[in-house]
């Protein structure tokens, strides 16, 4: 399939929407579609830019949403949208986030046919809903499928934009994590390992820090390790000096790192006290086969499977959390038992799963029977003619259904056109 | 003169309007169209694949029953089809936990995530096109023409083999 893809938020900067759509396209690649990405870009003269990306040009820093969004919007954008569109001559077009206002927004303004759009976002009240809802109404009514990437993005779209979205989780490269080693030079004892902004309260470092004497005092010889990008002095601070020395900060680890961050502990602890959406870190964790200990938020209860491939412990609860470490870390066949669970979950996360789940929402939407090529309407009639009639030998229930099928094949010719 | 240009005006402006409304429903309707021609074809082969199970599952009341709730749904014209879907839909599920071990489940797997696929999508055009469609003055200007208010297809399309691994089953509820 030809298949466009639109990214909202400026492709060289870090990003969960950015990281998903580079994923995907390279999942679709890989299953041989053809995909152009078409996205801002800071540098498009940038050597490591992949060549499926279209840079719609530089975007402008917009406060959105209580932060600062980099955002592409404007005449000379659509433009270059609408080009974008015209010559790729997409089966389909990805629109992800469509709320927010940048190329996916122009993108489906602009386009017409098959259209599909992934919602990212688990926050309750968009601005650009709540203030344009009926202004966007036009464009979004143009998309014919719809999908979210955690219950909660789910829910954003049932109440703010009526109707429903299917559930499709955010993919991981389960094979990337799989098989990571620990990192070199590692000290002894047990290690709990923590990854995430430090300094951002909800990732729930402080909770962790609290719960620190009362798991060295069941856990004499334990250790943490806190990877994540923050104020290191700040962090050292909130520990008592006694324990300083058994708190490793790491600072900001590469992607090639993070398994191996995560392969150096027994545990990885998830303490974050609200505004999850999803967990992929915990799922990356969970991949790596280190058994999760997390807050019972519902995002991660999904990814948990209500405890059954992970322990879960009531948010910000310190004394609960430093309990559940310390059984834990004393109960070496609890853990493999964990790991296992976890390594058996993490299969739906996959990106050769959920990309696969994403294409059956193309060939839905875009009215295809077979996933690349041509529809040989013959055959297909033939076989299933073959199929029913293999079934009990009547050949006149395989005559009902060739007819049947003969009636919708007629009624859609678009399909009828391709054979 | 000034009252017949604000009338000459406010003309303007409701065609305008109307116009804009009217592109609006067409594609609306083509995109309802375009969603019901993709969950017809996942219903026709489901049934399908309900007949191949059926075939396979020892002779006897389940694998009758499922066969025949099969054959109602390939025959059914559009008034009875929901209730057909329906039958299929129970049928599966008396006929799954009996099945013979090995049985050859991908296409009715295959076509039963897809009709959940194919049902949201095809129920959250008719909302949106509902939407438009019984506002006061689409309504009062006949702006949808003489087609008909699109209708959802509500089914029980729950009754999947892959149950419990099957993620992208949204189930399709629309408001």
């Amino acid at each position: 399939m030809k298949i466009g893809i639109a990214c909202p938020y400026t492709w060289d900067v870090p990003g969960g929407v950015q990281a998903h759509v580079r994923d995907l396209a390279g999942s679709l690649i890989g299953l041989g579609h053809e995909v152009s990405v078409l996205t801002p870009v800071d540098d498009p003269e940038s050597a490591a830019l992949p060549t499926y990306v279209v840079p719609v040009g530089r975007a402008v820093p917009i406060p959105y949403n209580g932060s600062v969004a980099r955002l592409a919007f404007g005449p000379l954008s659509l433009t270059r949208t609408r080009r974008w569109l015209r010559e790729g001559e997409f089966d389909v077009l990805h629109v992800h986030e469509p709320t927010v206002p940048s190329v996916s927004m122009l993108a489906c303004f602009a386009a017409s046919g098959p259209m599909v759009s992934t919602f990212h976002t688990a926050t309750a009240r968009s601005r650009a809903l709540q203030v344009f809802g009926t202004a966007l109404q036009p464009a979004l009514e143009k998309i014919s499928g719809r999908i979210a990437v955690s219950a909660a993005a789910r829910r954003v779209v049932v109440e703010h934009l009526g109707g429903d979205a299917v559930l499709i989780p955010n993919g991981v490269h389960v094979s990337q994590f799989e098989n990571a080693g620990p990192l070199p030079d590692r000290p002894p004892g047990p290690t709990v390992v923590f990854l995430g902004r430090i300094d951002e309260a909800r990732k729930g470092l402080a909770v962790l820090l609290e719960a620190l004497p009362e798991l060295v005092r069941r856990v004499p010889d334990v250790r943490l390790l806190i990877a994540g990008p923050g104020d290191a002095g700040e962090v050292r601070e909130a520990v008592p000096k006694s324990l300083r020395s058994r708190v490793e900060l790491l600072g900001l680890v590469s992607d090639e790192d993070k398994p191996r961050v995560f392969a150096s502990g027994e545990v990885y602890c998830a303490p974050n006290t609200h505004g999850e959406s999803f967990g992929i870190v915990l799922v990356e964790a969970m991949a790596t086969g280190t058994p999760v200990v997390a807050s019972d938020l519902e995002a991660f209860r999904r990814v948990l499977e209500d405890g059954r491939a992970g322990v879960l412990v009531p948010v910000r609860d310190a004394g609960a959390l430093a309990a559940a470490l310390a059984d834990l870390l004393g109960d070496a066949p609890r853990r493999e038992r964990l790991a296992a669970a976890a390594r058996q979950a993490v299969q739906a996360y996959d990106w050769s799963v959920v990309t696969r789940q994403i294409v059956e929402v193309y060939e839905t939407v875009a009215g295809r029977v077979q996933p690349t090529g041509h529809v040989d309407v013959d055959a297909e009639l033939e076989s299933l003619a073959v199929l029913l009639a293999q079934g009990d030998g009547n050949d006149d229930d395989a005559g009902r259904l060739v007819s049947t099928l003969r009636r919708w094949l007629a009624e859609r010719p678009r399909l009828a056109d391709r054979s | 003169m000034t009252a017949a240009l604000v009338a000459v005006g406010l003309l303007v402006l409701v065609l305008v309007y109307a116009s804009w409304i009217a592109g609006r429903l067409d594609r609306l309707h083509a995109r309802v169209d375009a969603a019901w021609a993709a969950l017809d074809v996942q219903l026709v082969r489901r049934a399908a694949a309900a007949r191949a199970v059926a075939a396979a599952l020892p002779p006897g009341e389940v694998a009758a029953a499922l066969d025949a709730a099969a054959r109602a749904a390939l025959d059914s014209g559009p008034a009875g089809r929901e209730a057909c879907e329906n039958d299929l839909s129970r049928a599966l599920r008396n006929a799954l936990p009996v099945l013979p071990p090995g049985t050859e489940l991908g296409e009715l797997e295959t076509a039963t995530t897809r009709v959940g696929l194919a049902r949201s999508f095809h129920n959250a055009a008719v909302g949106d096109t509902r939407a438009i469609r019984l506002r006061r003055i689409p309504r009062a200007l006949r702006l949808a023409g003489h087609r008909a208010l699109p209708q959802y297809f509500e089914i029980d399309d729950t009754a999947n083999p892959a149950e419990g691994r099957n993620m992208a089953a949204g189930d399709g509820r629309s408001t």
